[in-house]
């Protein structure tokens, strides 16, 4: 392989791990908060894609626009979810909380078809980002690699968030001991919404920037979740480090397992699930709560 | 909950509830009679058609063509008398993939005891449910699914297909290939990893050596299907960097392909072909998008064949769903329009006398004469492809200009395709 | 069937245990009564029913018996397997290459289901046992994940997405009669032998001494493990057998549906014996069985009618998590037990 052609497949491995940590770290957040797997947090990456068509596509307007609209509209309706019917089984049996979200991804997959209909929807890219660098001789495309700076500073903000403010303190709180959090004066039903609507945000957000690379089709978050599973079972279930690290194995793997040995990709992703599950069940970054 | 999994107490009534839900779920609707709501085959009552597509999933856009070709037949059908004197109905099942099909067709042809099926998108699909078509004895017409072994090793008296043929779509692909671009040597391939990828790439390479002596092939490239991210085999491509590529990825997976090869330019380097390029699913969803002056492939274009019947069908089609008909939806229609002039012919909707009518049946078929062949059930229909181009009436691209071959020079003779007919 | 009385190991369970003799023998009686009863009603449901009823009543039996094997992980020992598909799919390709490669009967094929099921759970059972809970769930997702993509890469084995296809199932002479196995009728009561056997080895099982012990490991396994019962080799015995019969599910699905998918051992499959298996209710034998055949039949009644089946499933599944607590059954039995019981 040429230097120029590694470092092209290089980057695509990292672009895609920046998309896929996007969302892990929602689903790690409502996890390491909420202690619950969230089966649906593909279908509200799929509703962010579609919200994305939606506002840049169907009504054209710019799309830095609808980076800001798509996220906060698939936070709304984690919201709602959260307060409707969520928050009624917190107390129940884990196998009934991934049957409800479960429930979840068939009706989003669904009410998605019902309202755009089954047309392929591909947004436009922005005029901003659209175009290619030349990379040692090789294009590269500049959306790639504005995802690849803006995995890192969404990151950063979230360190911000979660260890530097006072709402911050209080979901780290919350995710150690939610009933002593409860206890010193922290309304956790609330603190509980709001971290469930982070979560949403951040699948919002990845389906967003997935939709100018990928076509919005009702089924689309059926293969992201399965992705992001296996980065937070490799990184650690609740830490932000462990899905950064899982998302970019996770890349690597993808992008050159296939150039290797054909078709190989999947097969390697989920061998190296099952091992870590078995060596570190906990994952790489094994956390009792939540860790940034 | 209860802390137990068998109460020997309360066991008693658990088998009877369990036996009843159990047993008589299904057999609580057996006292109808059957056939449901319809007179089924050779009653009064309405002529049944049902119809499998995929109605569901990524490739949904697909089957909601279909679905709108075949609703628009069936109401010119019944506005003009129906059929044999009975109205035509026509019903809609999602044809899932091989592990469901047969349970799906069993279910119409079974329980809601339709004259005849249709449909089928995908070819791994169809191969499934063919060999078991006999067993159900109803007449099946492929519409879309396009593997040679259909009508080929697969091929039985019940199973026919209207539409264009992977042979045949390859023929004209590798003629054009050809002649347009003497000078690419060497060709790959990216297409997707089933029967319909191998088979492509198989008959087109075959097709484009046997005319240009000099033409290489590299090794294909088949990402998963479905995918939707193709980066890095965009980027396998350039690595290996043949002159052209021959694209059979279709649906999704082609528009999303087009748009990240773009990104990389893999156009500008090397001469792409699009197999099934043209389809209306993919030009609407790509919009302006799509690349212009490349080859693109399809069953049927709607402003291709200069006929009476194919205006009247492309005018009635835009008026009453505000697109113009995709090639699936053209099969559609047209499949449902050669099952009634058989009945007709045949007088019945008997399979057997229909099987005998439709053998050798001529049609007018908005996409151009079509014969079936008694040999082995596969239409003899003139390929289509074109150059696609920008239009100023249009929000896709469309093809300028479109080009043809004869049916009879693109369909491999009967005795190259393995059929043989009990 | 005899009696048997409790033997150990039930820690958490503090009701009463009854030990009425006579009593014991009765409901004992009525029990067997009651599945002769259940088996000979679905020995004449095909003779009652058209052919497409018995094609879905087959399936129901296949589906009845992979979710019963299931819950002896589930229901019983409190695993949440998110893979159990794997072996109902080891079984069908099983079962595929044994009758379409090697040319053997369809008994061969369904036996060869039994097998291949039990094989791979084998394998993949010795690394399942070691974790706990979530962990658990988790990777037999894995395992069951790896398995799909394996299957679905090995095209030259397996066919890939297209799937490996058996068309012919032959004949059988039953009395100088020459019986087409394809046929609805003859199939089904294929399945029914088959089905009744992996049940009724199931229930006895589950009854067993052996399945004490599996109820107490759900209940408290630390506890159970210090009593110095081996926790793990009891949970991997579960395993295999759970896998086994799975297997045998398998077996029987692929000829009936003449193909044997990658799709049958995707997580969309382990995860529809999960619903059905919620659905009716995990602590009663029958009630996975019974979720899952309702759940066959609704599809089949609703798909005709609408192409947004996976809406309405979801939201069943919605008002069963909010307002059902213990399925359909569970919720039938408890209802009943509270009418019963104000009326003494």
């Amino acid at each position: 392989m040429s230097t120029s052609s590694f470092v092209i497949h290089l980057l695509n491995a990292i672009s895609f791990a920046m998309l896929l940590f996007l969302v892990s770290v929602g689903l790690n957040l409502i996890f390491g908060v909420l202690g619950v797997i969230n089966f649906a947090h593909g279908a509200l990456y799929m509703v962010g894609a579609y919200a994305a068509f939606q506002v840049a596509g169907a009504w054209d307007v710019p799309f830095g626009v609808a980076l800001v609209v798509a996220p906060l509209a698939v936070a709304v309706i984690g919201t709602v979810i959260e307060v409707l019917f969520l928050r009624r089984i917190y107390a129940r049996d884990i196998a009934v909380q991934l049957l409800m979200t479960f429930a979840f991804v068939l009706i989003l997959d669904d009410l998605v078809r019902l309202i755009w209909g089954t047309g392929i929807k591909a947004t436009p890219r922005p005029e901003l980002l659209s175009g290619a660098v030349s990379i040692f001789g090789r294009e590269y495309p500049i959306y790639g690699l504005f995802i690849i700076v803006l995995g890192p500073l969404v990151a950063a903000a979230l360190w911000y968030f979660i260890e530097r403010t006072s709402f911050g303190q209080r979901v780290r709180a919350a995710s150690t001991d939610r009933h002593m959090a409860s206890a010193l004066g922290v309304n956790v039903p609330v603190l509980f919404s709001a971290v469930f609507a982070l979560g949403s945000l951040l699948a919002g957000l990845g389906g967003t920037l997935a939709a100018p690379l990928r076509s919005a089709t009702p089924s689309m978050g059926e293969n992201i979740i399965i992705l992001t599973f296996i980065v937070v079972v490799v990184g650690g279930l609740g830490s932000f480090p462990g899905a950064l690290t899982g998302a970019l194995m996770l890349g690597l793997l993808n992008e050159f397992a296939p150039l290797l040995v054909p078709r190989s990709e999947m097969a390697v992703a989920y061998a190296l699930m099952a091992i870590v599950l078995l060596i570190r069940p906990r994952g790489l970054f094994p956390s009792p709560a939540l860790t940034t | 909950m209860p802390q137990r999994i068998v109460d020997r107490r309360g066991f008693l009534k658990d088998v009877g509830v369990a036996g009843a839900a159990l047993a008589m779920g299904p057999l609580l609707t057996a006292c109808e009679p059957e056939g449901g709501g319809g007179g089924g085959a050779g009653g009064d009552g309405p002529i049944r058609i049902g119809g499998m597509w995929l109605l569901s999933g990524a490739l949904s856009a697909y089957g909601e063509f279909a679905r709108e070709g075949a609703n628009m037949a069936v109401e010119e059908l019944n506005d003009d008398g129906g059929v044999l004197g009975r109205e035509v109905e026509m019903l809609f099942e999602h044809e899932g993939d091989a592990e469901s099909v047969l349970q799906v067709t069993r279910r119409l042809a079974l329980e809601e005891n339709v004259d005849f099926l249709m449909g089928l998108d995908s070819s791994g699909t169809a191969q499934a449910l063919v060999p078991a078509i006999p067993e159900l004895g109803k007449v099946l017409m492929v519409t879309h699914a396009a593997s040679n072994e259909i009508t080929g090793e697969l091929c039985n008296r019940y199973v026919f297909r209207c539409s264009v043929n992977v042979p045949q779509n390859c023929y004209l692909g590798a003629q054009l290939a050809a002649e347009e671009y003497p000078d690419l040597q060497t060709w790959g391939t990216i297409g997707p990893d089933y029967a319909f990828g191998y088979e492509t790439w198989e008959f087109f390479s075959r097709y484009l050596q046997e005319r240009n002596l000099e033409v290489s092939v590299i090794d294909p490239i088949y990402p998963p299907f479905p995918n939707e991210d193709f980066s890095s085999h965009i980027n396998q491509a350039l690595d290996a960097r043949p002159d052209g590529l021959f694209v059979s990825l279709w649906g999704a997976d082609l528009v999303n392909f087009v748009r990240q090869a773009q990104d990389f330019g893999l156009f500008d380097q090397i001469t792409p072909i699009f197999q099934l390029g043209a389809a209306m699913e993919v030009l609407e969803g790509l919009g302006n998008e799509m690349p212009t002056g490349y080859w693109a492939g399809t069953r049927y274009w709607w402003d291709g064949i200069d006929s009476e019947t194919n205006q009247r069908f492309v005018d009635a089609f835009r008026e009453r769903y505000d697109h113009p008909p995709s090639y699936n939806a053209q099969c559609a229609y047209t499949g449902v329009m050669l099952l009634a002039a058989a009945a007709e012919e045949a007088g019945t909707t008997e399979a057997d006398p229909v099987i005998d009518a439709l053998e050798g049946i001529e049609f007018d078929a908005p996409q151009g004469p079509t014969v079936i062949r008694a040999e082995d059930h596969q239409a003899l229909v003139e390929p289509t492809w074109g150059k696609l181009a920008d239009s100023p009436d249009e929000d896709f691209m469309i093809l300028d200009p479109v080009v043809h071959a004869p049916a009879d020079e693109a369909t491999p003779p009967v005795g190259e395709t393995n059929c043989e007919m009990e | 069937m005899k009696a048997r009385e409790r033997t150990a190991a039930r820690p958490v369970d503090t009701r009463p245990v009854r030990l009425e003799g006579r009593r014991q023998k009765w409901t004992a009686r009525a029990r067997t009564l009651a599945w002769l009863l259940l088996v000979a009603a679905l020995a004449v449901a095909p003779f009652v029913a058209g052919s497409y009823r018995t094609l879905l009543l087959t399936e129901i039996l296949i589906f009845g018996l992979f979710a019963s094997s299931f819950n002896l992980l589930f229901g019983y020992t409190g695993l949440l397997s998110f893979g159990h598909a794997a072996y109902f799919a080891g079984g069908a390709y099983a079962s595929a290459l044994i009758m379409v490669e090697a040319e053997l009967p369809l008994p061969a094929g369904i036996l060869a289901g039994l097998v291949g099921g039990a094989l791979l759970a084998a394998l993949f059972g010795v690394f399942c046992v070691r974790v706990n809970e979530i962990y658990f769930s988790l990777l037999t997702l894995a395992f069951g994940m790896l398995v799909y993509t394996v299957v679905f890469q090995a095209r030259e084995v397996t066919g890939g997405s297209d799937g490996f296809n058996l068309y012919e199932l032959g004949s059988v002479s039953v009395a100088g009669r020459e019986l087409l196995l394809g046929h609805p009728q003859v199939f089904y009561f294929v399945t029914l032998v088959t089905v009744v056997l992996g049940v009724a080895l199931l229930e006895r099982v589950g009854s067993s001494p052996f399945g004490q012990v599996l109820r107490a490991i759900r209940e408290n396994s630390e506890r159970v493990d210090f009593l110095g019962i081996p926790v793990r080799r009891y949970r991997y015995k579960a395993f295999v057998i759970a896998g086994a019969m799975a297997g045998l599910a398998g077996g029987l699905i692929a000829p009936f549906l003449r193909v044997a998918h990658p799709q049958m051992s995707h997580w969309t499959t382990s995860a529809e014996v999960v619903l059905g298996t919620i659905l009716g209710g995990e602590a009663l034998f029958l009630g996975p069985a019974v979720g899952t055949g309702v759940l066959i039949w609704l599809e089949s009644l609703v798909t005709g009618r609408t192409v947004y089946w996976p809406l309405v499933m979801g939201v069943i599944l919605l008002v069963l998590v909010l307002f059902l607590p213990g399925g359909i059954l569970g919720t039938l039995t408890r209802t009943y037990r509270r009418v019963r019981g104000s009326g003494r």
